[in-house]
Formats: structure tokens, sequence, C-alpha cells
């Protein structure tokens, strides 16, 4: 019981400090510098400590310090209390779906068993798309609260957006249920041990089809219509500032990742290095003793998953500053004229296969 | 013209050519573009091989070899302007100090925004000089016509861009001693000028 206790407090406060105090300050620095680099520009870089700019690495620290101290403003005759709640609302999913994602697989560790899962959902896939949704309330009340058109017009486009690629969405990952045989995440990670069992070989369509979604999910360039720049100012942020629009940029960011956890843990074999097994490692580590090759096995599993994490944020971010952006019209026409009949397909083709494989 | 000849214009123009043009958006767009992920992986080739390609050399910039990334850091660097720039009017001096104005009144009276105010005075020899030339910089819209009025080729924009500005009024009114520069520091304007303004024939 104190065992599972402690285990479970380790592991939501690593996710934590990875996601919230690492990833999110550090992806509006990848942000800036990744762009200036694709555009040939140099990007942040001013930002110093006693002379020392270690690439622009200290702007994080100085955004954080101007956020904290500017003014937190609410426009005259706007709803104050879910003004405020909106962003919680939008934040919050962004953090918790990360608990269903595994990050490793299962040790022992001192006679006890480890999964390297916070939470490990039997409905995990259905608690991600759960509560993804939820996140569609947040931008929504964000933008009626705030009594300013451009903000309300944000929030109109990101309703129907998000509801419209959801739908789609869910349609794409049936594929890979089917393939796979379970919604839980650790057993899809488990599968794909095998690395010509890994989502991309199965479900190569699935996989386009998912990214784009989750794009558009994410409401980001190309998909970025609720906070377009040069048609709503910032879209359902318009009127938010201070801390309470980090909390919006920090959510999307924090999205991000958990897309990225996502389409790692879906498609590119979880925390698996191909053609290695976690026995296989066991064995390479076991000088060390059966606890020390767990754990090093485990820092093995974690550094491969966040390695994948990350180069799939460095996509999505490249996504971003390539693609321009989609009309409104063009948006819904390519959730539900495309992306809808082509998830329809793959689950079609995936059926006909899985019946003359058997 | 006017609307009747328009209209009789109109009628006898075939009727085949009064019908509005189909706007064909998708003309140029093959089968191939329009399916468009090839295209999108077409573009994420190129946006990523500007940012490997900049990538080399990021944390510490290749010494000596020519930079990829065009950007001028400002406050070390400064940008070098071409002749053609028009920055602060500046005064042309002679090698002994003195000015080469004249004090004909020929920039005070073109400068469209008043920015000049000349007061003449004559020397014991009898040469022309103005005894007070005052720039009032926060007038002056730098269209270089006292540049080219000049008989004395007295007053040239130099390629000067900082400090144009200041937060007193008082302290954009310059006075002739602080716009004096040497001829030599401003010869390359100088020689632009008269190659430009040779071409017309006044």
């Amino acid at each position: 019981m104190i065992a599972d206790l402690t285990e479970t407090i380790i592991k939501i406060l690593f996710i934590f400090s990875i996601n919230v105090g690492f990833y999110s300050p550090i992806l509006g620095w990848v942000e800036r510098k990744q762009s200036a680099l694709m555009q040939d520009r140099v990007g942040a870089n001013r930002a110093n400590i006693l002379n020392f700019k270690i690439i622009g690495l200290f702007h994080p620290i100085a955004d954080a310090v101007k956020v904290l101290t500017k003014e937190d403003f609410i426009p005259e005759g706007a709803d104050k209390f879910f003004h405020t709640l909106a962003p919680f609302i939008s934040l919050t999913p962004a953090i918790v779906t990360f608990a269903v994602i595994p990050f490793g697989g299962n040790y022992e560790l001192w006679g006890h068993s480890v999964k390297l899962v916070i939470a490990d959902l039997d409905v995990g896939m259905l608690f991600i798309f759960a509560f993804a949704s939820l996140s569609t309330y947040g931008v929504v009340l964000g933008g009626w609260s705030s009594n300013n058109n451009w903000s309300l017009l944000g929030g109109l486009r990101a309703s129907a957006q998000m509801l419209s690629y959801e739908v789609a969405m869910g349609l794409t990952l049936i594929g890979v249920f089917m393939v796979y045989g379970s919604l839980r995440l650790t057993d899809i990670g488990m599968i794909q041990e095998n690395f010509f069992r890994w989502g991309i070989f199965m479900q190569p369509l699935g996989f386009i089809l998912f990214l784009t979604c989750a794009i558009a999910e994410n409401k980001r360039a190309p998909f970025d219509q609720p906070e377009a720049e040069s048609e709503l100012v910032a879209g359902y942020f318009t009127e938010y500032s201070s801390m309470k629009f980090v909390m919006f940029w920090m959510g999307e960011f924090l999205e991000i990742v958990t897309i990225s956890g996502i389409v790692t843990t879906l498609f590119f074999g979880a925390w698996h290095l191909p053609f290695v097994t976690d026995q296989m490692l066991l064995s390479w580590f076991s000088p060390a003793g059966p606890n020390g090759a767990a754990i090093l096995a485990m820092i093995v599993n974690v550094l491969v998953f966040f390695l994948k994490v990350s180069f799939f944020i460095w996509l999505l971010m490249t996504i971003r500053w390539t693609l321009p952006r989609f009309r409104y019209d063009q948006v819904m026409r390519l959730g539900w004229k495309m992306m809808l009949p082509l998830a329809l397909l793959n689950i079609f083709i995936t059926g006909i296969v899985l019946l003359v494989w058997k | 013209m006017e609307i009747k000849d328009f209209q009789a214009w109109v009628g006898n123009l075939p009727a085949d050519k009064l019908k509005p043009k189909k706007v064909r958006k998708s003309i140029d767009l093959s089968l191939w573009e329009r399916l468009y992920i090839f295209e999108v992986l077409r573009g994420l080739a190129i946006t990523s091989r500007h940012f490997f390609g900049n990538l080399v050399g990021f944390v510490v910039p290749p010494n000596g070899k020519k930079r990829k990334i065009p950007t001028i850091y400002y406050p070390e660097e400064k940008a070098v302007m071409p002749p053609a720039y028009r920055g602060r009017p500046v005064l042309v001096a002679n090698p002994d100090g003195t000015e080469r104005c004249v004090a004909c009144g020929l920039c005070e009276k073109i400068c469209p925004a008043f920015a000049i105010s000349i007061i003449g005075d004559e020397r014991a020899n009898g040469d022309r000089y103005p005894s007070s030339y005052t720039l009032d910089l926060s007038r002056c819209i730098y269209c270089g016509y006292c540049e080219e009025v000049c008989p004395k080729e007295a007053i040239v924009m130099s390629d000067e861009y900082e400090g144009l500005c200041a937060s007193r009024r008082r302290d954009m009114l310059y006075t002739k001693e602080q716009l004096l520069r040497p001829a030599a520091q401003l010869q390359k304007r100088i020689d632009y000028v008269r190659r430009i303004y040779a071409k017309c024939n006044y």
C-alpha cells in the first residue's frame, strides 16, 4: 500500500516536472528558435545573466518574470467567473491526459512490480478522448465570457473545428485498436516490442490521418482558425493577459507533448528501440545486479520514449511553421469530406486484412 | 468616356464577350498537387533543409566564414549604408574648419518642412557665411531638397542614422557647430550627388 502510493507519487512528480517544468517553458524557446532557423533568422538571443546568453535559453525565465508581474486584466462587461475559469479548463486536460501514456515497461524492483505509467487504465485511449474534448469547453468559455466579438468568433470556430475533428480522430484510431485488440496503452506498447508490429507499419494511413486530426485538435497552424491573427486579432484569448494568457499557451504546448506521446505510443513503438526488447536490456545490464539492471533499463526506456516525443514535437513545430493557414470552409471540408471517409476506409481495409490474415 | 458613349460601346460588343468569365480556381493544380500530402512533404523538406543548414554553426558561428543568416546584431554591428541613403543632413567643412555654406538661403527657401533657419553675415574680406545655421531635426523630413538645391555642395545627406531623435524638442535643434563634418568623410555622398544631379539639366 505504502509502496504503491510512493511509486505513484514519484511517477506523478516525474511526469509533472518533465511536462510542466521542462517541456512547457522550453517549447516557447524551441518555437522561437526553430522558426528563426527555418526562416534564416537568428531568433531570441538577448536575455542574459551576467552577460552569459546560452543561445537564448534564458528567455523562458525572462518571459516567466514578465508574465508574472504583468497586470491581470479583465475587460468591462466580461463574465468574471467564467473568464477566470476558462484557462484552467483549457490547461488541466492537457496535463491530465499524460497520466495514461506509458513511458516504460514493467520491472521488478526489490520484489515490487513497477509499471512506468501513472494510471494503467484499460480504457486509456477513451480517457484521452474524453479529456481532449473537455478542453473545448475552456476555449468556448474563454471566447464567450470575454465580451469581445473576436473572442466569440474564435470560440465558435474552435468549437466547430474541434467537434468535427474529434469524430474523425476517434475513427482513425479504431483501426489501431482493431490491430492490437486493446484500448490499454501499455498493452499496445508491449505488442510493439516486435519492430515489425510498430503502428506505422500496421496503420500507415491511420498515422497520417491521426496526425492531421491531432494538429487540428491542437488548434495550431495550418488549423489555427480559432486564433487566426490576421483575422481575429488573437481569437479566443484576445482579452487575456498575464498568467491566464500563458495558461492557454501552456495548455497548447502540453497538448503538443501529449499528441507526440500518443503518436509515439500508438505508431512508433512506444518506449522500445527497434529490435531491442526489454528482456534484452535486462540481460545487457545484468552485471549491475537485478535491481540495478531494472533501474538502468527503466532509464533507457524513459530516454528512448522522450527522445521520440521530442522528435515528434520537432515535426509538429516544423509543420506549424511550414504550412499556411486553411480557409475556414477548407478546414470543414477537409474534416468532413476527406478525413471522415478516409478514416472509415481505413477501418474497412483493416477489417478485410485482418479477416484474410486469420 | 461619357456614360452614354460607354453604353454605345457596350451595345456594339458581341454578346459572348459580355458574359462574366468563369473563374477556374484549380486550373493550375494537377491531381498530384491537389492530393496535398506530397506537396506538404515537399514543403517540409524545404524548411527542414533550411533548419539543418542553419543548425551548423548555431551555437558557435563559424569564424571568418560568410554567415548564412544576414541578420545584423545591431548595437554591436552597424549596417553600412549605401551612398544613396538619406540620413541626417550635415554641413560640409573646408579643410581649415570653416563651412562651405555662403548663406544664400536657397535651402531655407526650398525646405518643405521649414526646418532650416539661417542668419547670414559677411567676413572682413567680403565672403558671406552663416553666422547661425539652425536645423530643426524634429521638422526635417529627410527629403534631400536642401542638398539638391545647394549651389556650393555645402549641405549633404549623410549616412548617419543614429541619434535622430531626442526626448526634448530643444535637443533636436542642431547648430552649425554640431552639423559640421569634414569633407573627406562625406566624399562618397558628394560624388554620388554630382553623378545623380548631373543627369538633370537645370
